[in-house]
């Protein structure tokens, strides 16, 4: 460029500036996005990506800057750790250090390294290329995929538009992966999944970390998503235990309004916690739950509860706790995150002598059937996404299960409120403990007929509830564990035999309690008898019958109150 | 977006919504209390969700979250002399979670079927859904048939004759909705509010203790045995 030129040029610049101005917004002047005001996304993005309503503050806060300070001083520590993963030093100190939080940059190495990614990705090189190119011709889930993909973490800013790169790759690993685990194929809430390992890893890592969330014993997804939900019904009922055993009055109180665990857990265990508590908290869970598995999962859940007890327990209606537990605790979980995975861990080491830390290794059925990555064919009816009409065995089991559970929550409220029996005269028969040894209890039981014996767990649930809510709760341990020594004789394994208390109608006179007829350990069922038997007292009286071919009847012989009962027990 | 703003309750009297204070039930005057359960089912991304947000808080979100399972809310809507409150539940569409329907569609007293009147097999899916209402739920049950997005009419493809024809056939309410514009949204549910049987029964809400409370609150008669048929 000559002289001339660039004086030319200059000039040329210097009246386009001097127009803009002159023309001011008006005569579609153009604008780029980040010279206007309204370009704001990078005032309310925060550290992880996440856009917020408002502008966020310019400066931390106190506590935010100690913390950030602590986790500048932890970077120097995980920097020496993750040169040196395979050491001896690094197993000792490692779990401390999770639970504690792993710093968000080296969250997504980590977490690489606690999925096996690496190996997996070596052994099976090539193999994410092949399905994604399957997928492209053969996946039947891709309007699915395609509609959560539109709507999954638009907030975050990776995900923000429409067709970004994340978005594609969201897409990608969910649509390859359909074609990788064909059983499953895709089910909602794996977008969550795939979605947040993408935040913290490339696409390949994130496609095998989605696999190994899934397949391996440890995470055991599969059993979730596949047809039916097999794991989901096992977990929920190990919730149910726990909060039976633990937080009785809590437990009451959501059946009484109607509000069944499957209602908040389920989304809790599908997306291990996200989208329910707050995003830092939530990916805290996530350390921990890649470092321990799926035992978190009702650790997790039990926290909650226990920590909002005090929040949830004057709630008097279902829109009150759904809103409580489905959007508040995410908006604002009311505690920092370190009280929370500690008061965690706590809970954990609680539910281990209780022997409720862990429901069990996965069940046969939720397991995958067939090796991943081999392709079959899809039906007519699935390449042209028609529904089927009827239900699949697999779908009938978790119907029915789903629904008798309610109908025994039901006749429990029906049978609470039209008995005399409030909550005060219930406690004063802590007493006079009808109760097994709750020791008994087998908390990983692995056999099959798990998910029947709970339904008749319920029903004795369901039976004893005029009495104490700890009574209940530890009759209820009893009876299960009664149950699967029975079934373990008599159905082999795997089957699934139907439930020896048949669900009836309630009658405030009548109070039929299952009560088991070949106790599995009769020293410890002896060695409790005569601390449960209380004084004898004439007036009141109710007697236990036990008849081996029918189901045992607790009779209400005498004018009955609650005070202090006798019970009268009639083995034969 | 991470702030979820304030729930804004409203009241809607004569097909308008007042923006107001929540209502207080029992601080009305001497009318009748009903409550009632009702159930949204459909194809997954038909916006059931985004109906039931628009009609319980006045919001739309472009990005409505999926629903993993199922959600629960609450509406109270004015009806001349009755308070008629609604039990919401928004269920999952994807196929996967159609057993847990079952749980939510029993003992519902009214259900909206929605689907997307850009896309045509989700209107086949809902004539499913009816079919299977009609079959499995209380045989009382007020059906309404809700075609979603009718702010995308550039884009339709199910007509609206159609599905009128196939809702007059099968005794349905039938209404064109837009979550996103608030089209017809409160006026579906009123008119289910309007069609729902308000006598000795009401205040059956379902298996909530709630409904006894406020029937009791009334002085009506709750009979146990009337609850969740």
């Amino acid at each position: 460029m000559n002289e001339e030129e660039l004086l030319k040029r200059s000039a040329a610049e210097r009246d386009r500036i001097f127009s803009c101005y002159d023309r001011g917004r008006e005569n579609g002047v153009e604008i780029d996005p980040w010279e206007d005001p309204a370009y704001e996304v990078y005032h309310t993005t925060d550290r992880y990506g996440f856009i917020h309503d408002k502008r966020l503050p310019m400066k931390m806060d106190p506590n935010e800057i100690k913390l950030h300070h602590v986790e500048m001083e932890r970077v120097k520590k995980w920097e020496k750790m993750t040169k040196d993963w395979e050491s001896a030093s690094t197993k000792e100190k490692l779990r401390r250090r999770i639970y504690k939080g792993i710093p968000d940059r080296f969250r997504g190495q980590v977490w690489c390294l606690l999925l096996g990614v690496k190996t997996l990705k070596k052994e099976q090189a090539g193999k994410y290329d092949e399905m994604l190119k399957l997928a492209r011709q053969w996946s039947t889930e891709i309007r699915q995929i395609d509609a959560d993909v539109a709507r999954q973490y638009r907030d975050h800013i990776d995900y923000r538009e429409r067709y970004s790169i994340k978005q594609r790759s969201m897409f990608y690993v969910l649509a390859a992966y359909s074609m990788y685990n064909m059983e499953v194929g895709y089910c909602q809430g794996m977008s969550v999944l795939a979605g947040l390992l993408l935040l913290y890893m490339n696409e390949e890592d994130a496609f095998w970390g989605l696999s190994v969330l899934l397949a391996d014993k440890k995470y055991s997804m599969h059993g979730f998503y596949v047809d039916g939900f097999p794991k989901l019904n096992r977990f929920i009922e190990h919730h149910d235990k726990i909060m039976n055993k633990f937080l009785p009055k809590l437990k009451r109180k959501l059946d009484k309004c109607g509000c069944d665990s499957i209602l908040y857990a389920l989304k809790w265990f599908f997306v291990v916690f996200q989208e329910r508590t707050p995003v830092t908290l939530g990916l805290r869970i996530w350390d921990v739950f890649l470092l321990d598995g799926d035992r978190i999962l009702p650790a997790m859940a039990y926290t909650i509860m226990k920590m909002h007890k005090r929040y949830l327990l004057p709630m008097e209606s279902l829109d009150e706790f759904c809103n409580y537990l489905q959007m508040k605790l995410e908006k604002d979980f009311g505690f920092d995150d370190d009280t929370v995975i500690s008061s965690m861990e706590r809970n954990i080491e609680e539910l281990k002598r209780a022997k409720l830390d862990y429901p069990g290794p996965p069940l046969p059925q939720e397991l995958p059937r067939y090796p991943f990555g081999t392709f079959k064919e899809p039906s007519f009816t699935s390449k042209v996404g028609r529904r089927s009409e009827e239900f699949s065995e697999a779908q009938h089991v978790m119907r029915d299960s789903v629904t008798q559970r309610r109908d025994m929550a039901v006749m429990e409220e029906t049978r609470d409120s039209s008995t005399p029996v409030d909550p005060v005269s219930c406690g004063g028969l802590g007493g006079s403990k009808f109760s097994f040894d709750p020791s008994l209890e087998d908390g990983t039981s692995p056999n099959g007929s798990r998910r029947s014996l709970a339904d008749t767990s319920v029903t004795s649930t369901a039976d004893l509830s005029v009495f104490s809510s700890a009574t209940r709760s530890q009759a209820l341990d009893n009876s299960l564990d009664t149950q699967s020594n029975i079934s373990d004789g008599s159905s082999g394994s795997g089957g699934l035999p139907t439930p020896r208390a048949t669900p009836h109608q309630p009658s405030p006179d009548v109070v039929r309690i299952y009560v088991p007829y070949t106790p599995p350990s009769p020293a410890s069922y002896k060695d409790d008898l005569p601390r449960t038997l209380p004084r004898s007292l004439e007036t009141n009286k109710i007697r236990i019958r036990v008849d081996p071919d029918q189901t045992p009847i607790v009779e209400n012989l005498k004018p009955f109150s609650l005070e202090s009962p006798e019970l009268e027990l009639d083995l034969k | 977006m991470r702030n979820i703003r304030r729930p804004i309750r409203f009241r809607t009297k004569d097909n308008m919504a007042n923006r107001g204070t929540a209502q207080r039930p029992n601080g009305q005057t001497q009318g009748k209390i009903c409550q009632f359960k009702l159930v949204l089912l459909g194809e997954s991304a038909v916006g059931k969700s985004s109906l039931v947000l628009r009609f319980v808080k006045g919001q739309f979100h472009e990005y409505q979250e999926s629903t993993i399972g199922a959600a629960f809310l609450t509406q109270t809507v004015c009806l001349d002399d009755t308070t008629v409150k609604f039990e919401i539940w928004d269920t999952a569409g994807q196929e996967r979670y159609h057993s847990l329907a079952p749980m939510y569609y029993r003992g519902a007293q009214a259900a909206i079927v929605v689907y997307d009147i850009t896309n045509q097999d989700t209107f086949v899916r809902a004539t499913t859904w009816v079919k299977e209402l009609q079959r499995q739920a209380s045989p009382n049950i007020v059906i309404a048939l809700a075609g979603n997005k009718a702010d995308l009419a550039n884009k339709r493809v199910v007509e609206c004759d159609e599905a009128q024809a196939y809702a007059d056939e099968n005794g349905l309410l039938f209404m064109e909705t837009s979550a996103k514009t608030a089209m017809n949204v409160n006026d579906i549910f009123l008119a289910i509010a309007k069609k729902l049987p308000k006598n000795e029964q009401a205040g059956n809400g379902g298996s909530s203790g709630q409904g006894r409370r406020l029937a009791e609150a009334e002085g009506q008669k709750a009979t146990a045995g009337n609850c969740c048929k």
